[in-house]
Order: C-alpha cells, then sequence, then structure tokens
C-alpha cells in the first residue's frame, strides 16, 4: 500500500495552524499558503500567476509580503503565494508593511513598463486583473519613459483562440493549466527575457479540449476567445448561473447574455463537480441556437404536403384531433431538462395512455433497458468515489470525448497518485494515453476490483450485447463503485423522470400494481397503463409497421438512431416539438416550437443524480418549456396533465419522491457467439468531443480544432490491405461506404475503428449501423 | 612569490598536466583509493572538518551540503558539477579543466562515493568546445582505466559519468536552473523548497557542486585536513584560484590561500598597466558589488569581502583603470544581465530590460540627477523581489557604482556625453607618449 | 385633506361673463401716467433687438457648445472611433451604445485592429453632459453646434453610426480602404500621416 492509499484508507486529523496577518489572526490546515490564509480574513494580497487549483510558480512577484517566524524576519519580502503558514507567523501585507507595499507597487511598475496599455482595444477590459490591481496596487503614473517591447497581434494559437503576446505578463497560468490540468502541453514558453513568450509547437497545434480555460484563466488579455473577439464590454453583459447542456458531466456555468443573445459561456465554480474548469464544447458551442433557421411560430402540414404557419390553439387543435384515441408513441430525445421529460412521461402515460416512450435517441438495447430500470436508477457514485478510487475502469466509455470533466477528474488522480485506469477501447486514444489507461480486450480481464474501485459504464456498452450483465455480476461480486455516464445532459434525468418503457416517475415499475397506484393517485387518474412499453427502436418499428399510428417527438435526430428511423416514421402522424427546422420538422405534421435552454428554466441531472437547477436566462423569451405546451396539448386531448409551469412541474416531481418498494429485476442476456469474419472487420466507434453534433453547429473556430477523423487499424492489417499511414482506405456494408485516412495503431487485427459522426466519417449514415462487419480495402 | 600556494594549479605547467598519465605522474588518482577504503559518512566529516566551502560564489560548506543527502532512502543520488562558468569575469574552471580535467573527475568519484552516488554528472558550458573535449576525452580514459564504471578500483563501487553540453545561457549556472536544463527543460529556477537535496536531478536527492569545489577535495583528502586548514583565514580554510583580468600586467589564474588582500595579488601580477592607477575592481565577478582603491587592503575571503559590502564569489577580480569608464562598464554588464534574464519573474524580467535603456540614457549624456535616483529606487524594487539571485547580481555593480562614482554619472549629464576616450582603456602598450 | 380644485384657466373671465357685469379698471391711473408706462415701449423700438427671427435666422452657438455628437475621421478617411465603449460606459443616461468588430485586411475601417460596428446615440435619452467626449481615447467623438434635434418619431432619434459619422472630406476615402502606405495604427493616432492630401 502506498502512503497516499494509506491516507485515504485514514480519515487523518488535519493539523491546523494559527498565523497573524496584519495582526489579525486565522488558523488555516497545514500546508495553507499565506496567500490563501489572507483570503480567508479578507485580505486581498494582488496576484497574477497564483491560482489556487494550479501549483504554486512564484513567478510574477506580485503577492510580495513581509514575513516573520518565531520573531525572525525575512531579510526580503516573499511570495505570499509559494509559502505556506507555519506556527508563530507574522505576516504583513501591503496594508500594514511599508516595505510590502512598495515591492508591490514596484512589481506592477515593471509589469505595466512593457505592456501595451491597450485597454481601450482589449476583450478583457473592464473586468482585468491587472486593470483592476495596477489601480489598486500600483502607481499613479509611470516613471518609464523607454522603448516598450513589440510583438506582432495578435496571433492565433488555435482556430478559438488568440494570443497578443504584448499584453502578457507571463505568469504561466495557460502553460501551467495546459500541462497540469489538461495534460495537453501544446503551449509553451519559448525565448527569454523580457522576449519570453507563450508558443506553440510547429507540429502539435493547440488542440485541446479544454484551451477555453487558458482564455477565462489569463489574468491579462494576452489569450482571448476569437469567438467573443471583441463583442463587449462587461458592463453589457447580464450575467447568468447557468448549468452546461452539452454532456452529463453537470458543469455549472456563467452565461452572458446581451440584448436577448448568447455572447459567451464561462465555466461556472463548482468545486464538487467542474471545480473551476470546462470544455471548449461547453464554453464556445452555443451558436446552434443562431446557426439553423428557429421554429417560431406553430406550423400544421397542410392539404398541399406543406407547412403552414399558424396559430397556437390552431396547431394544438390540429394535434390533439391526431393524437386522441390513436395508438401513440413518444420519443422524448437526451437533451430534455428533468421538468420536461417529466412532461413527456406523464403526457404519454395519461394523455396517450401508453408506456411507449423511450428517451434514447441512439442504438440500445433490451439489456440496457433492464439495466437502466433496475440498476443505473440507484446509483450514488460521485465524483468523489473518483477522487479516493483504488482503480477506475472504463467501459463502453471514453472519457475525454464523452464526458470531459469526468475525465479531468480522473487526470487529476491519474497525475497525482497514478491512479491505475482500465479501458474496455479498441485502441489507446489520446485520452486513454493520457490516462496511462491499461486495454482490456474482455471483462474477464478486470482483477483486484475492491469496494474503493469505481467502475464507469458508458451508453455504448449497450451495442455489446451480455456487458450490462457482465458488469451487473462483477459489481455483485466485487462492491466496486458503480457509474452509468451516458453522453448527453438529459439522460439521467430523463430516466429518473420515468421517459422510458419500463418505469413510471422515480422509478416506480410499471408492472408494479402498487406503484402504479401511487403514481396514479398523485396524478388524479383512474389507472395507468400497465404492460411495459417498447423503446424507441420498437417504437419505430410499430410505426412503421402500423401497429402505432401516431408519435410525439422532441429533439431527435433520427441519424442518431439508425439510417431508417427517419422512413420508419414517414407513414404516421408526427407531432415534433422542436426549437429549429429538423430532419424531423421536415415530415412532421404538427411543429410546436419550444423554448431553448436560455429561454427557459429547469434543471438536469447530472451523471451523479444531483440536479443542476438554472434560471432563465433571457427573461422576456416568449418561447415556452416542452412541459408547459404538453399540458396545452392535454388539456386539449381532454386528459389533463396540470403541468402549466416549469416551477410547478418541479414541485409536483418533489412531491411524488423516488420509490422506495421493490425494483424490478434485472434480466441477464448471455453475449453473442462471435460470428465468423472472414475477410471483414469489425467496425468500432464513438463520437469524438467536438463532431457533427446538431449542437456544435455554427461555431467554425470551435469546428477548427477537432481532431481530424482517421481510420485505426493495426500494422498487420494495413500491411495485408497495403496502405501506410495517412493513405486512404474505402470502408463498406452492405448498406453505403466511406473513405477515411489510415492511422495504424496498436490494436486487434480483426477491428477497425472510426469516429462516429465526424467530418467524414458519419457512421450511422455512410455505414447503415455503428456495431457490425464491415470490408476494408485500400482506396 | 610566496604567497602563492599552487595546488589545483601545480602542474599546469607541464606539457600533459590533462592527460591520465600526467596526471597520475604527479600523485593523482591516489586520493581515490584512500577513500574508497574510507567509510563514506568518513569522507564526508573529513570535508565537513576540512571547512572547504563552495568555490562557486555562495561559500556554503561543501561537507554540510553532502551531509544533506537523506541516506538510507533506497533512492538514487546524484553529484551534478556546475561547470557553467558564464559570469563576466570569471575564469577559473575553465582553465582548470583545460588543463587538468582528472582532477575532477576524482573529486567527482570520492563525492559520489561519499554521497552514494552512482550516476554523476559535468554540466560544461556548451560554448567551450575545446573544454569540453579535452573533459570528454579524460572522461573516456578515465573510465579505460577503470576509474569509472562498474567495480572502481576493485572496491565495488560502480559510478557512471555523464558530460552535458549547456546551450549558453547564465541562467543555467543556477543550480535548480542547471537541473531543468539537464532534465532536458528549459532552463529556469525551480521553487524551492524542496531543495536538491531532497528533490534534485529527477526529483532525486543531489549534490550540486562547482568544480573547484569538487577539485579541491582530493587534496584534502591526500594531504589531511591540517595541512588544508593551514591556509586560509579563521572561518574561510583552504586554497582557492584568483583570477586576475582587465588593466594589469600580468593577468591570470593565481593560487593563493583565501585572505590575500588584493594589494599582494596585484603585486604578484606586476601591477596596474605602467602609468595608470587602480579605479575600481570587482572581487568576485559582475554580480558582485565593485570595490575601489580604498578597498585594497581587504582580505579576500568570504568574511573579509562581504563585512566591506561586497561578496568574494567566485574570485573574478576584474581590475579597471582610470581610463574606464565605470558608467560604460555598468550599462555593459546590464546589457548581459537582460539578455540573460531568463524571464520567469517579473521584477528580473522587466527591470534589466528598463535599466538598460536608464543606463544607455545616462551614458549619452541624456540622464538628470532625479534619473539616478529613480535608478537606485529601481535597483531597489529589484534586489530581494525576484525569484533567483540573478536579478540581485543584475543591480549589484549599478549600487555600488552610484556609491563611488556617483560624480561620474553626473559628469556623463554635464558634458553631454561620455568624458572618456573610450580607445584609452584598450590600449596596453603606449608607443611614444 | 383638502379637495384639489384645478386651476381656472380663463383667469376669471368665465365668472366675469356669467355675471354680466361691465369689467371695471378699479383705481385707474390718471392718463398721464398711463402714457408714461408706455415710454420704456417706445424707446425700445428704437433698439436693436437681441433675438432673432428663428428659424429663419439662425445664431451661431458659443464655442463649446454641447450639440449633437459628430464621430471623426482621420484625414484619409478612416474612422478614428475602434469601438471601446469607453463612451457608452462613461453615459450616465445610457443613451450610447456601441459594439465592436475586427478589422481586417480586406475590410479597414479604422487604423489598428478595432473599429466600431455599431454606433448608436439615443437623443431621447442624451443630456448633453459630454462625459461621452471626455471618456474617448482616440478623439473619435466630439460634440458640434448642431442643435436641432427634434423629429416627429421617436425612433428616428436613435441616430446609427451613419448619422453621425463626420463628412468626407474632399480627398479622403470612404473606408473600408487600407492604412496609407507604410503607416501603423500608432501613426494615425500621433496624426504623423503627412501623405495625406489635404484640403
Amino acid at each position: 500500500m502506498t502512503p497516499e492509499q494509506a491516507l485515504l484508507e485514514t480519515e487523518v486529523a488535519i493539523e491546523m495552524i494559527t498565523v497573524v496577518i496584519d495582526g489579525f489572526e486565522v488558523t488555516v490546515p497545514k500546508g495553507t499558503l499565506v496567500i490563501r490564509a489572507a483570503e480567508k480574513l479578507g485580505i486581498q494580497i494582488p496576484r497574477f500567476c497564483d491560482h489556487p487549483l494550479l501549483k504554486p510558480a512564484g513567478a510574477c512577484r506580485q503577492c510580495l509580503v513581509d514575513i516573520e517566524i518565531n520573531g525572525r524576519a525575512f531579510p526580503k519580502p516573499q511570495a505570499s503565494c509559494t509559502i505556506p503558514v507555519e506556527n508563530n507567523m507574522i505576516v504583513k501585507t501591503q496594508l500594514t508593511s511599508t516595505v510590502a507595499e512598495k515591492a508591490q507597487e514596484g512589481i506592477m511598475e515593471f509589469l505595466l513598463i512593457n505592456h501595451p496599455l491597450d485597454c481601450a482595444v482589449c476583450d478583457k477590459g473592464g473586468e482585468c486583473p491587472l486593470q483592476n490591481q495596477a489601480m489598486s496596487t500600483g502607481r499613479p503614473e509611470s516613471r518609464f519613459e523607454g522603448v516598450k517591447r513589440t510583438f506582432e497581434k495578435p496571433i492565433s494559437i488555435s482556430s478559438q483562440v488568440l494570443l497578443d503576446r504584448e499584453r502578457c505578463v507571463l505568469c504561466a497560468r495557460c502553460t501551467r493549466f495546459s500541462e497540469e490540468i489538461a495534460g495537453d502541453p501544446f503551449i509553451t514558453l519559448n525565448e527569454r527575457g523580457a522576449l519570453q513568450q507563450v508558443g506553440i509547437y510547429e507540429k502539435d497545434p493547440f488542440e485541446s479540449y479544454y484551451s477555453g480555460n487558458t482564455v477565462q484563466i489569463c489574468p491579462v488579455g494576452a489569450l482571448t476567445g476569437t469567438s467573443y473577439r471583441f463583442r463587449a464590454r462587461p458592463f453589457d453583459l447580464v450575467s447568468i448561473d447557468s448549468a452546461c447542456e452539452h454532456c452529463a458531466s453537470g458543469c455549472a456555468m456563467r452565461t452572458d447574455i446581451r440584448r436577448g443573445k448568447t455572447l459567451r459561456r464561462l465555466a461556472g465554480d463548482d468545486p464538487s463537480v467542474n471545480e473551476e474548469w470546462n470544455c471548449d464544447k461547453g464554453r464556445w458551442a452555443f451558436k446552434y441556437l443562431t446557426n439553423r433557421e428557429r421554429v417560431t411560430t406553430p406550423m400544421i402540414r397542410g392539404a398541399d404536403g406543406e407547412l403552414h404557419e399558424t396559430s397556437w390553439p390552431e396547431a394544438i387543435a390540429f394535434a390533439a384531433a391526431g393524437l386522441k384515441d390513436k395508438r401513440a408513441g413518444v420519443l422524448v430525445g437526451g437533451r430534455t431538462t428533468v421538468e420536461d421529460a417529466y412532461g413527456y412521461s406523464k403526457f404519454a402515460r395519461v394523455a396517450l395512455g401508453t408506456n411507449d416512450i423511450d428517451f434514447r435517441a441512439r442504438p440500445h438495447s433490451d439489456e440496457e433497458t433492464s439495466f437502466l430500470s433496475r440498476v443505473a436508477l440507484n446509483l450514488k457514485t460521485t465524483y468523489k468515489d473518483i477522487d479516493v478510487a483504488d482503480q477506475v475502469v472504463l467501459l463502453g466509455f471514453e472519457p475525454e470525448e464523452e464526458s470531459p470533466i469526468v475525465f479531468l477528474r480522473i487526470y487529476k488522480q491519474v497525475s497525482k497518485r497514478a491512479l491505475p485506469v482500465l479501458s474496455d477501447a479498441p485502441f489507446a486514444s489520446r485520452g486513454s494515453e493520457k490516462l496511462g489507461a491499461v486495454l482490456i480486450s474482455d471483462l474477464s480481464k478486470i482483477a483486484n476490483l475492491t469496494t474503493k474501485s469505481v467502475v464507469i459504464v458508458g451508453e455504448r456498452l449497450a451495442e455489446t450485447r451480455g456487458a450490462f450483465s457482465s458488469v451487473y455480476e462483477l459489481i455483485n461480486k466485487s462492491g466496486a463503485k458503480l457509474a452509468w455516464i451516458p453522453r448527453r445532459s438529459g439522460e439521467p434525468g430523463a430516466l429518473a423522470a420515468g421517459a422510458i418503457p419500463t418505469l413510471l416517475p422515480g422509478g416506480r415499475p410499471v408492472t408494479d400494481p402498487a406503484a402504479r397506484v401511487d403514481v396514479a393517485a398523485a396524478w388524479s387518474v383512474e389507472s395507468l397503463p400497465t404492460s411495459q412499453g417498447r423503446s424507441t427502436s420498437e417504437i419505430l418499428l410499430a410505426l412503421n409497421v402500423k401497429n402505432l399510428d401516431a408519435v410525439v417527438i422532441g429533439g431527435v435526430d433520427p441519424l442518431d438512431i439508425s439510417s431508417t428511423a427517419l422512413t420508419q416514421l414517414l407513414n404516421s402522424f408526427v407531432v415534433s416539438l422542436e426549437i429549429s427546422h429538423s430532419a424531423i420538422t421536415a415530415v412532421a405534421d404538427v411543429v410546436l416550437p419550444v423554448a431553448a435552454v436560455i429561454e427557459k428554466s429547469g434543471s438536469y441531472l447530472d451523471w451523479q443524480g444531483s440536479p443542476r437547477v438554472f434560471e432563465k436566462a433571457i427573461a422576456d423569451s416568449l418561447s415556452r418549456s416542452d412541459v408547459r405546451i404538453l399540458s396545452m396539448l392535454a388539456d386539449e386531448m381532454g386528459s389533463p396533465i396540470n403541468l402549466p409551469t416549469v416551477s410547478a412541474t418541479a414541485r409536483e416531481i418533489a412531491s411524488l419522491g423516488k420509490w422506495d418498494g421493490t425494483p424490478v429485476a434485472f434480466e441477464k442476456s448471455v453475449s453473442e457467439k462471435i460470428t465468423e469474419l472472414g475477410e471483414k472487420l469489425n467496425l468500432k466507434s464513438w463520437r469524438l468531443l467536438l463532431d457533427l453534433g446538431t449542437l456544435q453547429g455554427g461555431e467554425a473556430n470551435l469546428a477548427g480544432t477537432a481532431r481530424k477523423a482517421s481510420a485505426h487499424i493495426s500494422k498487420a492489417r494495413a500491411e495485408k490491405i497495403g496502405v501506410k499511414s495517412g493513405e486512404l482506405i474505402s470502408i463498406s456494408s452492405e448498406l453505403g461506404s466511406l473513405e477515411l485516412p489510415v492511422e495504424i495503431c496498436e490494436m486487434a487485427d480483426d477491428l477497425i475503428w472510426v469516429p462516429r459522426n465526424s467530418i467524414g466519417s458519419q457512421v450511422i449514415a455512410n455505414l447503415g449501423f455503428v456495431n457490425g462487419q464491415v470490408k476494408v480495402i485500400k482506396a | 612569490m610566496t604567497k602563492l600556494t599552487p595546488v589545483l594549479s601545480a602542474h599546469w605547467d607541464e606539457k600533459d598536466s590533462f592527460t591520465i598519465e600526467g596526471y597520475k605522474r604527479v600523485g593523482g588518482y591516489k586520493a581515490v583509493t584512500k577513500a574508497l577504503t574510507m567509510e563514506p559518512d568518513a569522507v564526508i566529516q573529513m570535508i565537513k572538518d576540512s571547512g572547504l566551502r563552495g568555490r562557486g560564489g555562495a561559500g556554503f560548506p561543501t561537507g554540510s551540503k553532502w551531509g544533506f543527502i537523506p541516506q538510507g532512502d533506497n533512492k538514487e543520488h546524484y553529484l551534478v558539477v556546475n561547470a557553467d562558468e558564464s559570469e563576466p569575469g570569471t575564469c577559473k574552471d575553465m582553465p582548470l579543466l583545460m588543463a587538468n580535467p582528472h582532477v575532477l573527475i576524482e573529486g567527482i568519484i570520492i563525492g559520489s562515493y561519499a554521497i552514494r552516488a552512482n550516476h554523476a554528472f559535468i554540466y560544461l558550458r556548451g560554448e567551450v568546445v575545446h573544454v569540453f573535449r579535452r573533459v570528454q576525452q579524460a572522461i573516456e580514459d578515465a573510465y579505460k582505466a577503470g576509474l569509472l564504471g562498474k567495480n572502481i578500483g576493485g572496491k565495488g563501487y560502480d559510478l557512471e559519468l555523464t558530460l552535458h553540453a549547456g546551450a549558453g545561457a547564465y541562467i543555467c549556472g543556477e543550480e535548480t536552473a542547471l537541473l531543468d536544463s539537464l532534465e532536458g527543460f528549459r532552463g529556469q529556477p525551480r521553487l524551492r523548497p524542496p531543495f536538491p537535496a531532497i528533490a534534485g536531478l529527477y526529483a532525486k536527492p543531489t549534490v550540486v557542486n562547482n568544480v573547484e569545489s569538487i577539485a579541491s577535495v582530493p587534496a584534502i583528502i591526500n594531504n589531511g585536513i591540517e595541512w588544508f586548514q593551514e591556509m586560509g583565514t579563521e572561518k574561510s580554510k583552504g586554497f582557492t584560484l584568483y583570477s586576475l583580468s582587465g588593466h594589469v600586467n600580468n593577468p591570470g589564474q593565481f593560487e593563493a590561500p583565501l585572505g590575500i588582500t588584493l594589494r599582494e595579488i596585484l603585486e604578484l601580477a606586476g601591477g596596474i598597466r605602467e602609468g595608470h592607477q587602480l579605479k575600481f575592481w570587482t572581487p568576485g565577478g559582475s554580480s558582485t558589488p565593485l570595490f575601489t582603491d580604498q578597498h585594497l587592503d581587504i582580505p579576500l575571503d568570504y568574511e573579509g569581502v562581504s563585512a566591506a559590502g561586497s561578496m568574494l564569489g567566485t574570485k573574478a577580480l576584474q581590475i579597471f583603470d582610470e581610463t574606464t569608464c565605470v558608467v560604460r562598464a555598468v550599462l555593459r554588464w546590464s546589457e548581459f544581465y537582460k539578455h540573460e534574464s531568463c524571464g520567469k519573474c517579473t521584477p528580473c524580467r522587466e527591470g534589466t530590460w528598463w535599466l538598460v535603456q536608464m543606463l544607455h540614457d545616462l551614458e549619452a549624456g541624456k540622464g538628470t540627477e532625479a534619473d539616478l535616483a529613480k535608478l537606485l529606487d529601481l535597483c531597489d524594487n529589484i534586489a530581494g523581489r525576484s525569484f533567483c539571485a540573478l536579478a540581485d547580481g543584475a543591480v549589484a555593480p549599478i549600487i555600488s557604482s552610484l556609491k563611488y562614482f556617483r560624480d561620474e554619472y553626473l559628469e556623463h549629464q554635464r558634458n553631454g556625453g561620455c568624458p572618456f576616450d573610450r580607445v584609452a582603456s584598450t590600449i596596453f602598450k603606449t608607443v611614444g607618449v | 385633506m383638502t379637495e384639489l380644485t384645478p386651476r381656472p384657466d380663463d383667469l376669471g373671465l368665465t365668472a366675469a361673463a356669467k355675471a354680466n357685469v361691465p369689467i371695471e379698471n378699479q383705481n385707474a391711473k390718471s392718463f398721464f401716467a398711463q402714457l408714461q408706462g408706455f415710454w420704456v415701449t417706445f424707446t425700445t423700438m428704437f433698439k436693436k433687438v437681441t433675438t432673432v427671427e428663428y428659424p429663419e435666422v439662425k445664431e451661431p452657438m458659443a464655442e463649446g457648445f454641447h450639440g449633437r455628437h459628430q464621430l471623426n475621421r482621420y484625414d484619409d478617411g478612416l474612422e478614428k472611433c475602434i469601438g471601446c465603449e469607453l463612451c457608452a460606459w462613461a453615459c450616465p443616461a445610457d443613451a450610447i451604445l456601441v459594439e465592436g468588430e475586427s478589422n481586417t485586411e480586406d475590410a479597414r475601417y479604422s487604423p489598428g485592429e478595432r473599429y466600431g460596428k455599431v454606433y448608436q446615440i439615443n437623443y431621447l435619452r442624451c443630456i448633453f453632459c459630454g462625459l461621452c467626449v471626455e471618456a474617448c481615447p482616440t478623439r473619435a467623438l466630439t460634440m458640434t453646434n448642431e442643435y436641432e434635434l427634434a423629429d416627429d418619431s421617436r425612433s428616428k432619434l436613435i441616430f446609427e453610426k451613419e448619422d453621425l459619422l463626420a463628412p468626407l472630406r474632399s480627398g479622403a476615402l470612404k473606408p473600408p480602404h487600407p492604412m496609407a502606405e507604410g503607416k501603423t495604427h500608432i501613426d494615425y493616432y500621433r496624426g504623423d500621416i503627412t501623405d495625406i492630401k489635404n484640403d
């Protein structure tokens, strides 16, 4: 057992130390830096390079203070960001020591001699630590009469980050972040003296998924976001605490709005989730709202086959008529808020009288349904468990691509104490390499699971038959902690809200009479449908063969489900609740416009099951949340669901609570026999963080840092096909084909990996499936 | 010539002083044999007792430094020799390595043995290619002679020695920057603690010593503590190399006991060049505060020099006579520091940038008396505020020159430019005048 | 509380008419005294008048009068405004809205990196205090002497950038166009653009 592990095992009493700062006593844990102890007293020591989540650097020297220990004074002022508190320490900051005050003033003067002072055209102007601290700490006038150092400005170090080297104070926060936190040391300081500057490598561009954080922590305007360049001043902006709608990591966010338009998003501060970081997708992918044409008015399809704008009452009446007393299903989509998902769930059961509802707009399986209903809903694993894990096992889950903040949390422990990581990925992705993940070909290779181990399963595990069953067994045997981390932000909430064929809200099994009574009483209805409903693929199949007549669809891209999903809809009555024109609205009979995230309030559940509540960012928006519209529709159909507002919905969810009865049993599946491949290869894929996803539309700067699509095959396979790295290969199935450049890596010879939805590699559209056998030849 | 105590330089005049045969002929590598029969701790104790202090500038007791290495920690230990001699005026290590690289290798073997290191490094300044080649050859010869590698001298002690060429950065003479550079990173000083003795090279306990300190070890082992302590002063024991340069008739290395005065050394060196008088000098390279002719009788040991307001440093005695413009000399040094500032911390990076511009103006006669006050204030804002000692060294000549030659600065202003004949300081033999 | 009675706008004439009594001048002065009263009027007829026949006749305003704003240009026509929004920040009445944008090599409106893409002053809010002019770091914003700012709709009183921009001098080019050959934004800022023809 390493000392770190021993430390984790036993709760060590933290030694507290009392120091005197500016005459005030403060007691802090041993190891606390002086600058942080001063903060506790409300004494702000100016600083640039210091950042609480980065290792101390002591580079800017702005935080100099006078320190005395046991009556012995340091001969020179010390950088308070590098010195931990000690017993009998007396600290005098700029408030009580003229030496510290002069030292700080001197440093500030130095920092400004080579600073261009172009605040007027600088994006940081108005919210700039250098500006603020120059006012609080600097001299009123500079004594510098010489020549400033100049650089060409600005240069772009990636398509989304601009660097102005003249403004840089060389605090190295950005380079330290990239190396310590993100594990992407793609930027570094080069040259020396006053000509020192942040630079990128010639061959490795600054294509980190976390590059936006460097912009946020830059204490001057040296790093700025291309998308926000010259957009606004802080006093223009209304800042709203929000939650990220992109993935289930659950980042706290800040959204800055100017006149009804999102201008930028920043990582919020939540130590238990995202600390102070977020990924570039969360930060910059918000233009999807303005990218495609918004649906602003309800529309119904006329006799001419075209959509016509109409009034709300007319559209609601039309939709109600098409749904009333019909056999209908509901496809919720993975990006709804808990309240909206609850609305869909209640609407299906009460207004449509069916359990045919599913939030999974992606490949799924019955085994997964069973796993979600029995296991996933009751998991209690959190980020904290990762922090103290003795081992992390990743199954069907690529954290850097599918839940970037989970990745940062694992990486933190990997770099801190070499946390062992296992992954079932077919090859070592960049993320796996950073985590030093050991690749395993099947689950039987997982050993030494303890109650401190964390097993994380992703949504892609549904694509391997029998995998969930093996995991279930593994967890039962070892007592290891299990986490289900789907890719989309809405899925954990939708599961809890019962937007799944097997469960009512709160995890109540639809097949359990007591559970049904429970819910029926709360909803004031006589009865609820009794049999288990259809899943997404079953709903689509039923629509296709006319076993269902109608469908209500939330935010769903049919190509996320299958290549045939859209055509399966064509013969049914389709009610679409959408924010923008899409493939579904193009075939829908009724299109009802709904509010986008910034226009509504609500909450998501992150993968830990904690609610991420957010308020309306655009206060005067007229758009309505899905649940409000469903409520209107249900009223019109004569079976009201009584959910007039988001807050009423939230109250109802809270009062309903969680199911404490017997959960459904987990139905195991047996893994498939491996079929003979012959000359074909097994296709593996996952989505990259930055790809062709709908919510990333309209942001070219973000797309510019996406990883280029390439097909990964083994060396032996490449030799067999006769291709070298970088050459094109053609991958084909019965349904289509795609061409990609080859990247040779260590992996099994019978596998090929391609990105699922990147430029040039849209697997479902191009090949018709995500999981199957493909023919691979040199193109 | 009685004042000189040639130990390191005793055989420099021999044709083959740099070869292994030449070194062995004059008793080389005997100390290794002796040391390897001693307990490592006994070696450390002996060096501690001898009172040998670091010859690289700071004067930290070498034996104590070795003693800081935690023993029995099951970690690798490293000895790193700092041969990145790049201070203006300092020129003792390169001649030493040129003339006798083996004395260093012998010292390294003893030192490594004492601190239980099995791998030692010499970090050599990259520009001195000729020295690099000579040391490289010496190491090769030592390996061939079984003095390096496995089972040295049949005593069961293994030592690898790696010679590494720096890339020409002054900052890499700072021990932690040196370690960063040696590891393959940019040379920038590290945050301390942890000190190198706890986490140095590759985060392992490491001793970083100057060439001359290590090279002095074999003599101590051979001749004993008493012999060593006979030389020097009370707190500064032993012999050392004084490097005399500048306006003297006979510049060069003068190996003498610590505590000798400049007056004595000047006598040995044949005095200031004909017809001129001493104006100012540096006791230990450009980053030690200047001295003038009033300091001729200060004992040149650690205590004596520091009591007079400077530092012994590397004992690089740069001598300037009255033809030298002190403002210009200080400007040139400042330009050096500006060029060599690593850029990590603000006061050094920005301060040197500013100082050079101010000194340029002052030298060109464009400064005012108020500028001198400003200059001093800037120096005050730099000294003691920076990450490492480079910036302290950068302001030392400015502050000291202002202390002794304030009027000369003002003279530049009154004169509208430098009042000195720039050529005069560069002519060594004046013919017919 | 006493009930408020509205002020009789007819100065009591209605009441007088209703009473049907002739209006009498009480305590009338003598005719001479009354003539004396006209004397002032009479002499004024021979004095120079200080009022003017506005709007037919207009007098120039005092120097420094706070009138309508103007967005100035450099001599070659490039705009001085850099879109920094300091004017909007300084404005106590929140009358100014600015949005910046990057200059590109193909479309340059001002020297340097940034120009004001949107510039609006709402004259329904503006109090003509001039703080915006003080805040302007490039002297792009100044005030003219123009005071005729009445109009018949609210929207017409929100002046756009085109309404505020100074007219082009002869020889100046309408932006976008590149900076003068070999000049940087600093030369512009310092006024060192000598090769530009001035009228």
